[in-house]
């Protein structure tokens, strides 16, 4: 593969034994971003996220995002989309002004899924936020990776409806082509014209996470420049009956680490982070949210819904690892934060396993935006940007006793805190025992 | 030039051309008719009366009773295939490693059947939510996944990519991605499609396919770094010289982007080979592509009638018929695949 190296890219392929294995957490490995070093083996360049694109119940493009951020505000109501007549709860966190043809240029979203949508729409406001439409010159050096839980879930309740109604046959052309989950991705490639790889990554509720490592990965490597990264989902009936019938469900309001926690809300959108090389940035003199430091990425290997604190501490341990840091430098978590009693309990045993006693803050925007599934953790991502990079940290709300379990637990209750952190860890856990933990930086 | 690549250590094999790599390779060798009477995959109606299905399969008669009353069908499938790879490779999965052993699945849209299944349950149940809470995770598309990681105990990077046709280029790119930053020791990477109702329908409503029957199936690759297996003796039973993803955009059609990564994935792996075999997923734009960027001295062989249509699966499938030696004699295959809204992919694979 072409290397595009600014220090010394290997030329033996990486064996066993020598840097091809992860350092375990005994190991030393110098950071990532230390200019000069010469111990990776392809991890030659620093990649940064300079555009954001939130499509949020809580507001649409970073401004107003941020701004709800800031101020605390929920964006759970009503559901609108499906008929929730005969269900115990009716709320989730649906994005009710949200359309798609307000936010794009190049694609038709009448052939295209909700989900899909969300994905083209928050590749768009994030590439504009980046000012990217003049950097990138070579269309095939810009990539695109979308994470996704469910893809075109409303698209397939609509087929179901079709089939009750009608039978099998009655299976419409036009929604058919609507069922590919890949298209999420693909969506959003066709909006920015981008003609280098676009991958669906469909990894469940920390799918962006994955997406935003794959990006880290690939162009650190150099085999693209640029990426558009981030994930999509839809609220839909079938996920608001399985995670009641799961016991993850709750009522009226999402209150992570809560003593009184019942659960979390189903929610949709989409979200997309801009990233590219550190040198890439500074040569066009753009914005840097922050820098990627690194991220890894553990499977439980236990049950297909319960999480695991061991592996959700093995993988923090290895995004440290791979960012270059110990566990004292994390200023700021973003929680998984679900708020069912299981996640946070393995979320909170994992972080006093790997920063001890006095862990740094640690706050879940699902409080807000209920579980945006495949979008969840590029959220997080983007609040984790905007702590690093507008001095804040985004609140848990709806706090009102926490968990006497969790001692020393610090959620930012209610209100956003001014502070500067430099290091920041996002948390992503799913189904199927997924785990992705991405780690920002300050940009130095 | 390469400067690492991935060898197969083992894979595993379930379509209707056979089970198991010997029984695959005997029948594409024997000329098998795959296609069977749809009846003897499912009672629902079909579209088709002959489908490219596994007739009678149930998870059970290979996996035992235990844990697999769940399962939906394509996990099922990952399962076995993955099984297969696992016992077909020589590397021992053991506590020593087992936290540097992951899966990388491709797929088209999960299970339909899971989630419409679902769906229809929140219909007509007595109440919306009665659905099963056992059965709610096989509605997201990383089940079979996180299924395999759970059987067979690999707690390493566990993903899951959607794709169609492409499901299984991307899923070979990821894990290029993965373990060439060291983050994976093996990998077990494969693709998989059910053939249910539900998916034979959605698949015919499209009619892109020209009546070619709805399939099913699953191949499943061990994945390992092909310089390391080299080092200990061992060699890859084929080598990913080299894969490349891209896409369409406004003005290129999928002929246009194919042959421009086929072109670089040529580059990529490196002037001195030589494509003798091209393996297709029989899409409108390939031929078009191949006459452009390889020229026609090469074989080409469609992956259409081993896997019928089934796009992810065929993509895993396209591997297989070159692993099964069904070329007889290639030693460099270029594989080729394209979506229906432009996400194009290529590999060359050395055996």
């Amino acid at each position: 593969m072409v290397l595009v190296a600014a220090s010394k890219p290997s030329l033996e392929p990486p064996s066993r034994g020598a840097r091809a294995t992860i350092p375990t957490v005994t190991e030393e490995q110098p950071h990532p971003a230390a200019p000069g070093k010469e111990d990776s083996l392809v991890m030659t360049r620093r990649v940064v996220i300079t555009g954001l694109g939130p499509v949020a119940s809580t507001g649409i493009g970073v401004e107003a995002f941020a701004g709800a951020l800031r101020a605390g505000t929920s964006g759970i109501s009503q559901v609108r989309s499906f008929d929730t007549t005969g269900f115990r709860t009716h709320r989730a966190g649906e994005v009710h002004d949200f359309d798609a043809s307000d936010h794009l240029h190049r694609l038709d979203p009448a052939g295209w899924g909700r989900s899909s949508q969300f994905a083209a729409a928050a590749a768009r406001l994030a590439f504009t936020d980046a000012g990217a439409d003049r950097a990138v010159t070579d269309p095939a050096r810009l990539g695109v990776c979308m994470g996704t839980t469910s893809g075109e879930s409303q698209v397939m309740e609509e087929l179901t409806a079709r089939w009750l109604a009608g039978g099998y046959p009655a299976t419409p052309t036009g929604l058919a082509r609507q069922v590919p989950a890949g298209r999420v991705a693909e969506a959003a490639a066709l909006e920015l014209g981008a003609a280098g790889p676009a991958v669906t990554v469909s990894t469940a509720c920390s799918a962006s996470n994955y997406a935003l490592g794959y990006a880290f990965d690939a162009i650190g490597a150099g085999d693209v420049d640029f990426m558009v990264v981030g994930g999509a989902d839809s609220v839909c009936r079938f996920a608001h009956a399985g995670f009641y019938r799961l016991g993850a469900l709750a009522e009226d309001h999402c209150a992570p680490f809560d003593r009184d926690r019942t659960g979390v809300l189903t929610a949709e959108g989409g979200v997309g982070l801009y990233l590219e090389s550190l040198d890439s940035a500074r040569a066009r003199d753009a914005r840097i949210y922050c820098e990627v430091l690194g991220y890894g990425l553990t499977c439980d290997a236990q049950h297909p819904t319960a999480p695991d604190a061991a592996s959700v501490a093995r993988c923090m341990r290895l995004a440290h690892d791979d960012a270059g840091i110990k566990a004292e430098e994390v200023d700021f978590i973003c929680a998984h934060g679900t708020a069912t009693p299981a996640n946070d309990a393995a979320e909170y045993t994992a972080v006093r396993d790997v920063f001890g006693t006095a862990p740094p803050p640690m706050s879940s925007i699902k409080s807000m935006l209920g579980h945006t599934m495949g979008a969840a953790s590029g959220f997080s991502a983007v609040a984790g940007a905007l702590a690093i990079h507008s001095g804040f940290l985004s609140p848990t709300i709806n706090h009102h006793v926490t968990d006497p379990g969790m001692p020393g637990l610090d959620v930012v209750p209610n209100r956003a805190r001014p502070a500067q952190p430099r290091v920041v860890q996002v948390n992503g856990f799913a189904f199927g025992g997924n785990n992705a933990i991405s780690i920002l930086g300050a940009a130095r | 030039m390469s400067t690492f690549t991935l060898g197969v250590s083992g894979w595993g094999v379930l379509a209707p051309m056979g089970t198991g790599a010997d029984d695959f390779g005997a029948g594409l060798r024997s000329g098998r008719e795959p296609a069977v009477d749809a009846g003897e995959v499912t009672a629902a109606p079909m579209p088709q009366e002959r489908v490219f299905g596994l007739p009678g399969f149930t998870a059970r008669d290979h996996l035992g009773r235990k844990g697999t009353s769940f399962l939906d069908r394509r996990t099922a499938l990952a399962l076995i295939a993955g099984a297969q790879a696992l016992d077909d490779s020589e590397l021992v999965v053991d506590d020593d490693n087992r936290e540097r052993v992951g899966v990388v699945l491709g797929t088209s849209a999960g299970s339909l059947q899971s989630t419409s299944d679902y769906t229809r349950e929140t219909f007509e149940a007595d109440k919306p939510y009665l659905v099963n809470p056992i059965l709610f995770p096989n509605t997201v598309l990383n089940c079979a996944a996180g299924q395999v990681a759970i059987r067979y105990g690999l707690r390493g990077p566990n993903t899951t990519v959607a794709g169609g046709a492409t499901a299984m280029l991307s899923a070979l790119r990821w894990a290029y991605v993965m373990m060439r930053r060291g983050r994976a020791e093996a990998l077990l990477v494969g693709a998989v499609e059910e053939l249910t109702p539900h998916q034979a329908w959605t698949s015919a409503a499209l009619g892109t396919a020209d009546g070619v029957p709805a399939g099913e199936g699953c191949a499943m690759f061990m994945i390992e770094n092909a310089a390391a297996m080299r080092a200990a003796g061992r060699r890859p039973r084929a080598e990913i010289r080299a894969v490349e993803l891209a896409h369409t955009t406004e003005g290129t059609d999928t002929a246009d982007a194919l042959a421009a990564v086929i072109r670089r994935v040529l580059d990529t792996a490196g002037p001195e080979l030589t494509v003798d075999t091209v393996i297709t997923c029989d899409a409108a734009g390939e031929a078009p592509a191949l006459d452009r960027a390889v020229g026609r001295a090469a074989e080409r062989i469609a992956v259409t009638p081993v896997a019928g249509d089934a796009p992810a699966a065929a993509g895993a499938l396209q591997l297989a018929v070159l692993l099964a030696g069904a070329s007889g004699h290639s030693r460099t295959a270029l594989i080729t695949a394209c979506t229906p809204d432009g996400a194009v992919g290529a590999a060359v694979v050395t055996v």
